[in-house]
């Protein structure tokens, strides 16, 4: 049944429909997409995370929101966390996805620990690994719907890293990702005044969590439009 | 661009709002190089963006291969990541099988290949290889996303490769141009072209701009040279 | 407690005490029964000369192929079992195809050698690569060419040892056309010079008369890449000597 459709609806795999040109990269057109939908959307997700070097390290910050939509459903989850004590990883996007990959990431740490040959990894050699994961993934039409920001200390060396779902990454002296990509700091509905931070320097990491911003709504009503 | 990273059911604006997956994103930049004689010149910008916002501005899209060719490429960053470091591995596995530096024409070749065991999943990716080739020449080639070549004389891609293109075909290529002697393009002449060129393009381009980074190919090695573009 | 010898060779991938794998060993005895092959290289191109035995006048001397066009730079003459050279030619013409497709360039000979050579390694009496040979190859290779270093030949045995020579002979005359191509070579010998030469040589190792019919000849060279000599050809030198 399935194949039969095929044979009258595209060309080859991911091609044009009889009669169209190939449309690239477009993607699929949605009779493409049809049965084979996947889970292709992310369902409980954290917002902005922000990551700065500073002259002997680097500092990661994320929110504690975990938001289902518009509504605010989760307020005590961790976004950032301590890989070694050289490297931490902050995450936006799917909590669920990032759950999964912070499990096998821990798992690899402590199978890492247990060979005690005094290597682990470093910041760049763990960025690496995740943007082939993630690029990976995407490539199989199965993303980790995710942004990460990777920061640690390596010989003295800071280092700091964004990579995305589709596997696009970078190095910088200052990334955000997510609505704090567009200001200093996170003014998403979808984010919360309890946040966190993890710093990395030579000594090792240090995660502050949780900690507060004073808000004050007391100049609301000077904001035309409130009302 | 915008037309082309549509999401494949935009058409239908009453649909409910659905996150749909796109495995590519376009992150802007342009390549562009230019054969001499005996030298080539390949220049990129170093703005990494996408959509209105910008990532970095200190992101090079010139890798250079060996000591005779140079690799421009942008498109999907993801995409030019994972290529740039598969040429390199192949370049490594070549040297190791046959004991010698891939040519800057042999390159060329297996990246046409590359790109087109790619063809129904493509590699988003814009390439320009330039070099010298067996015979000490300047030498460049041009790529379209799966894969299919040419040699040419000298090629903008990416971007802003439609707001260079007309300019180097009038600039080197002489086109539209009425009792004008064709005189040879010397190095200084290529590379101060280079930077008027990418001072235009930053000016009507969002997705082009912060500096440029211009690799000089001769005999001699590959010099690298940064220049400051607009930073809006 | 050891085993003699004759319990040593039976699986090919078992060492001897002494560390001898003796069904490699017995593969390139094998080459010694083969008809005689002999490679010159000169500044001008490489020649591939060998004899055919034409055991039967009801044979079709030209169904006797024993030099083979690996590519049009690169040409390979053999001795042994010449049914097992098919496997090792389909193999290195499949590479030189491959290489050229992929990098737009002629393969070396080295690098065509080294990818038949790691063909001829792969015997062995385990299941684990399914179309692996269970046995070395019973065949001696000589790759006659012309790549980006000039002229090569290389001659590779049944080990997969593969190494470059000036000139050299295989198959059963192969130690006395040895001696002789000792005898004659030197670094300016033209292509010409060597091609009577090896025609001269084979006669004084065959046991039939030399004729245009029971030998075989081909050169490589820059000009006219793989050519394999024409009867008239053949018996142009053939008058000379």
């Amino acid at each position: 049944m399935a194949s039969t459709d095929m044979i009258r609806n595209e060309f080859w795999r991911n091609g044009p429909q009889p009669g169209s040109f190939y449309n690239f990269p477009g993607g699929k057109n949605s009779e493409q997409i049809g049965s084979a939908k996947r889970t292709l959307q992310p369902i409980v997700t954290g917002t902005s995370v922000l990551g700065v070097k500073f002259d002997q390290g680097v500092i990661i910050a994320a929110d504690m929101l975990g938001s289902y939509g518009s509504l605010a459903r989760y307020r005590d989850f961790s976004r950032v966390s301590k890989v070694n004590n050289s490297t931490v990883i902050g995450c936006g996007g799917d909590i669920a996805d990032f759950q999964f990959l912070k499990s096998i990431i821990e798992q690899r740490v402590i199978d890492e620990e247990c060979l005690e040959d005094g290597f682990s990894y470093t910041p760049s050699s763990l960025f690496s690994w995740v943007t082939r994961v993630l690029y990976n993934r995407r490539s199989k039409f199965d993303p980790l719907w995710n942004t990460y920001i990777i920061g640690g200390v390596d010989e003295e060396k800071t280092f700091l890293g964004y990579v995305d779902k589709i596997g696009m990454s970078y190095q910088a002296d200052s990334v955000a990702s997510g609505y704090g990509a567009y200001m200093a700091q996170p003014m998403d509905a979808r984010s919360l005044n309890k946040y966190e931070v993890a710093i990395v320097t030579k000594d090792g990491v240090e995660i502050k969590s949780p900690l507060t911003s004073e808000t004050s709504w007391d100049i609301a009503n000077f904001v035309s439009g409130y009302e | 661009m915008a037309t082309l990273l549509m999401k494949p059911d935009e058409t239908s604006s009453y649909a409910p709002k659905q996150t749909y997956f796109s495995p590519y994103s376009f992150n802007g930049g342009t390549v562009l190089a230019i054969a001499g004689d005996d030298f080539s010149v390949i220049a990129s910008d170093t703005r990494l963006s996408e959509g209105f916002s910008i990532h970095s501005r200190d992101v090079e899209k010139t890798y250079k291969l060996t000591g005779t060719t140079v690799l421009g490429s942008c498109g999907f960053h993801g995409d030019v990541l994972t290529l740039t470091k598969m040429i390199e591995a192949r370049l490594k596995t070549y040297k190791q099988h046959h004991q010698k530096t891939m040519s800057t024409s042999a390159i060329a070749a297996m990246l046409s290949t590359m790109l087109y065991y790619r063809r129904f999943f493509p590699f988003y990716t814009y390439n320009i290889v330039a070099g010298l080739d067996d015979e000490g020449k300047g030498c460049v080639f041009s790529f379209d996303p799966v894969g299919s070549y040419e040699r040419e004389a000298y090629r903008a891609g990416g971007s802003a490769s439609s707001m260079l293109q007309p300019l180097l075909d009038n600039q080197i290529g002489f086109k539209n141009q009425q009792g004008v002697e064709k005189v040879g393009l010397s190095q200084e002449k290529a590379v101060a072209l280079v930077k008027d060129v990418f001072i235009s393009a930053a000016e009507r381009d969002i997705y082009t701009g912060d500096a440029i980074v211009i690799q000089l190919v001769t005999k001699d090695g590959i010099k690298s040279e940064r220049f400051q573009l607009r930073r809006d | 407690m050891f085993l003699t010898r004759s319990e040593y060779d039976r699986g090919v991938n078992t060492f001897s005490p002494e560390g001898r794998l003796f069904q490699v060993e017995y593969a390139i005895e094998a080459i010694k029964l083969g008809s005689t092959a002999i490679g010159i290289q000169t500044n001008e191109g490489v020649v591939l000369a060998v004899e055919k035995r034409v055991t039967s006048p009801l044979i079709e001397p030209s169904s006797i192929e024993k030099i083979m066009e690996v590519d049009d730079h690169i040409g390979c003459a053999m001795s042994g079992l010449i049914a097992d050279s098919r496997t090792l030619i389909d193999r290195a013409r499949v590479e030189a195809q491959n290489h050229w497709f992929t990098y737009n360039e002629k393969m070396s000979v080295e690098s065509v050698t080294q990818a038949v050579s790691n063909l001829a390694l792969q015997f062995g009496d385990d299941d684990g690569d399914p179309g692996a040979m269970s046995r070395p190859f019973g065949v001696a290779l000589l790759f006659a060419g012309i790549d980006e270093k000039g002229p090569q030949l290389t001659h590779m045995d049944p080990s997969g040892t593969f190494i470059r020579y000036d000139a050299k002979a295989i198959g059963s005359g192969s130690e006395g056309a040895q001696q002789s191509l000792q005898d004659v070579y030197h670094k300016s010998i033209s292509l010409k010079e060597a091609c009577k030469n090896a025609l001269t040589i084979l006669k004084q190792v065959m046991e039939e008369k030399l004729n245009s019919t029971n030998v075989e000849m081909a050169t490589v060279t820059p000009l006219k890449k793989f050519h394999m000599f024409t009867k008239e050809e053949l018996e142009d030198v053939i008058k000379d000597i």
